[in-house]
């Protein structure tokens, strides 16, 4: 062995052990959790084309089909019916949270075979499905958000640890940036994507829909215009890669969360993309710090306004961002962030609101509100707290 | 204390799904099936083929005829590849739907096997990738074992 190598073997150790480390870190699974519960409607919609046609007595294999390979076994019809059945069943038990592990393994592992029977099975927005099943099932994202956990409170037994190894999230969080990254990676290169010519042409191909929707003349006008996708490719390719890269940075985090719903949502209105943009939206709230109840929200229980903001959170706070205190009679609303920043009034509501998954996306952007802005600086300037910035 | 075996085998698990990931996602730019590598709306590429079954006797039958007791609409109701007379978008690009149809007239000629007369399934394509100039191809199935 030369010096180089003596060198660097104690080097490749370290990152080798910061790499374990990282995977192996104990963190709130409440993400997954929340995911859990709403991959179950995704699976029963993608279900729900197969589980008709079964209905109707036609499975696969009595039209067009190609397996990946000879060796892949085939049900019998009967079973394979049954199959798809007991992935129903599984998915609403998954995402009640009923038996979660076994549902959520039986779910990914039948959903992964329906997949595999065909490549005409294949589309995207399954494929992403599989990939979230799958990590889904080697998390521990049962113990809370779960009937197993209300079973065990009535029972009287202790509650599980809510943490777990965080290499689930990471695979989880990296598969989710994988497909942005690699769908705007694929438009860039391409002269016709990033040129226009692609989205140019489907809008023109689609313009009897434009005139369904009733657009009124001049927009059906800029869209079919041949000059609007030069930018309008380039802002899509963009906005892509940005997703893709803004979630992992925790200055873009939010801004990439909020282009997301927004490039999902664009996409489900205009696109036939069966279950990619529910179960995208979804999936963001992996992108959530896993700590949970490390921000504290305190409400005057005597002030309605407080009141109600408090139910608010106690209802909507699925990510589990907010313990809720109550204040002494007369306080300010006020919230503490995770760097012990102090907040009150309305910076307070507007950043407990940007918190939960409903109405992040519509809060966030008042935190950008000059008001709201300087709230927070006065806050931290008063409360001389570390004056990090606040995670996600 | 987490076992070394556990520590190891989270170690693999991590770094076989992403290189795994990352190939899938090479893969998709050289083959027809790009099975996990995202590569959403690809093109606005179109296509249209006029489907015949062309018999031991030479004749060449359109598939919008029914044979033998069989509907192509009934025998192939996925990929868009039900009605190919009908000028369709390629959704997940010209290669791959040319794939699929490729596959579904071998599938139709081994699953169809009360027609004694067709010796072969033909499609004549006509694609238009993206904006470029129509281009014309012939795909046929395999020979059938048996006709005539």
């Amino acid at each position: 062995m030369n010096a180089a190598a003596v060198s660097a073997a104690p080097r490749v150790r370290g990152v080798t052990a910061a790499f374990d480390e990282m995977l192996g870190r104990p963190v709130s699974m409440r993400a997954l959790a929340l995911l859990r519960a709403l991959a179950g409607p995704a699976v029963l919609l993608h279900l729900q084309p197969f589980l008709s046609d079964a209905w109707d007595g036609r499975i696969y294999s009595d039209a067009f089909y190609e397996p990946y390979a000879g060796w892949y076994p085939e049900a019998p019809r009967t079973l394979y019916v049954g199959l798809l059945l007991l992935a129903a069943v599984a998915a609403v038990a998954m995402s009640v949270g009923l038996l979660t592990r076994l549902a959520t393994a039986t779910t990914f592992l039948i959903v992964a075979y329906n997949l595999f029977l065909s490549t005409t099975h294949f589309h995207n927005n399954r494929a992403y499905l599989v990939v979230v099943l799958g990590l889904l099932a080697v998390a521990p994202c049962g113990r809370e958000l779960s009937l197993d956990a209300w079973i065990r409170r009535r029972r009287g037994r202790p509650a599980l640890d809510l943490s777990a190894p965080a290499w689930p999230l990471w695979l989880l969080r990296f598969e989710c940036t994988a497909i942005y990254a690699a769908s705007g990676l694929s438009k860039l290169v391409d002269p016709d994507w990033f040129g226009g010519t692609v989205t140019w042409q489907r809008v023109v191909q689609s313009r009897d829909q434009l005139h369904a929707w009733h657009l009124p003349d001049w927009a059906v006008s800029v869209l079919t215009n041949r000059s609007f996708h030069t930018g309008a490719a380039k802002l899509i390719v963009i906005t892509e890669l940005f997703i893709a890269v803004g979630l992992w940075r925790r200055a873009t985090r939010y801004a990439a969360v909020w282009v997301g719903v927004v490039f999902h949502v664009a996409i489900g209105v205009s696109a036939s993309v069966q279950v990619f943009s529910y179960l995208g939206i979804a999936a963001l709230a992996i992108w959530a710090v896993p700590s949970a109840r490390d921000r504290v929200l305190r409400i005057d229980p005597t002030a309605p306004r407080q009141r109600r903001l408090g139910a608010v959170v106690r209802g909507l706070d699925w990510l589990a961002r907010f313990r809720v205190e109550p204040a002494s009679s007369g306080s300010r609303l006020e919230v503490v962030d995770r760097d012990g920043t102090t907040i009150c009034g309305a910076s307070a509501v507007a950043l407990a609101l940007s918190r939960l998954p409903l109405t992040a996306w519509f809060a966030l952007p008042a935190l950008l509100l000059p008001a709201v802005r300087r709230g927070r600086r006065e806050q931290t300037t008063v409360s001389g707290a570390a004056n990090t910035p606040s995670d996600p | 204390m987490t076992s070394r075996v556990r520590i190891v085998g989270r170690r693999v698990v991590v770094v076989a799904v992403v290189v795994l990931q990352v190939g899938l996602v090479a893969r998709g730019y050289s083959s027809d099936q790009k099975q996990f590598a995202f590569q959403m709306f690809p093109e606005s590429s179109t296509w249209r083929a006029d489907v015949v079954r062309v018999t031991v006797d030479g004749r060449r039958v359109p598939i919008e005829r029914q044979w033998s007791g069989y509907r192509w609409d009934e025998l192939v109701r996925s990929r868009g590849l039900t009605y190919p007379s009908i000028r369709h978008h390629a959704d997940a690009g010209l290669a791959n739907q040319l794939a699929f149809l490729d596959a579904a007239l071998d599938w139709v000629a081994d699953n169809t096997p009360r027609d004694r007369q067709t010796r072969y399934l033909e499609a004549k394509v006509t694609s238009w990738h993206n904006a470029d100039p129509p281009r014309v191809e012939v795909l046929r199935s395999h020979p059938r074992e048996g006709a005539g």
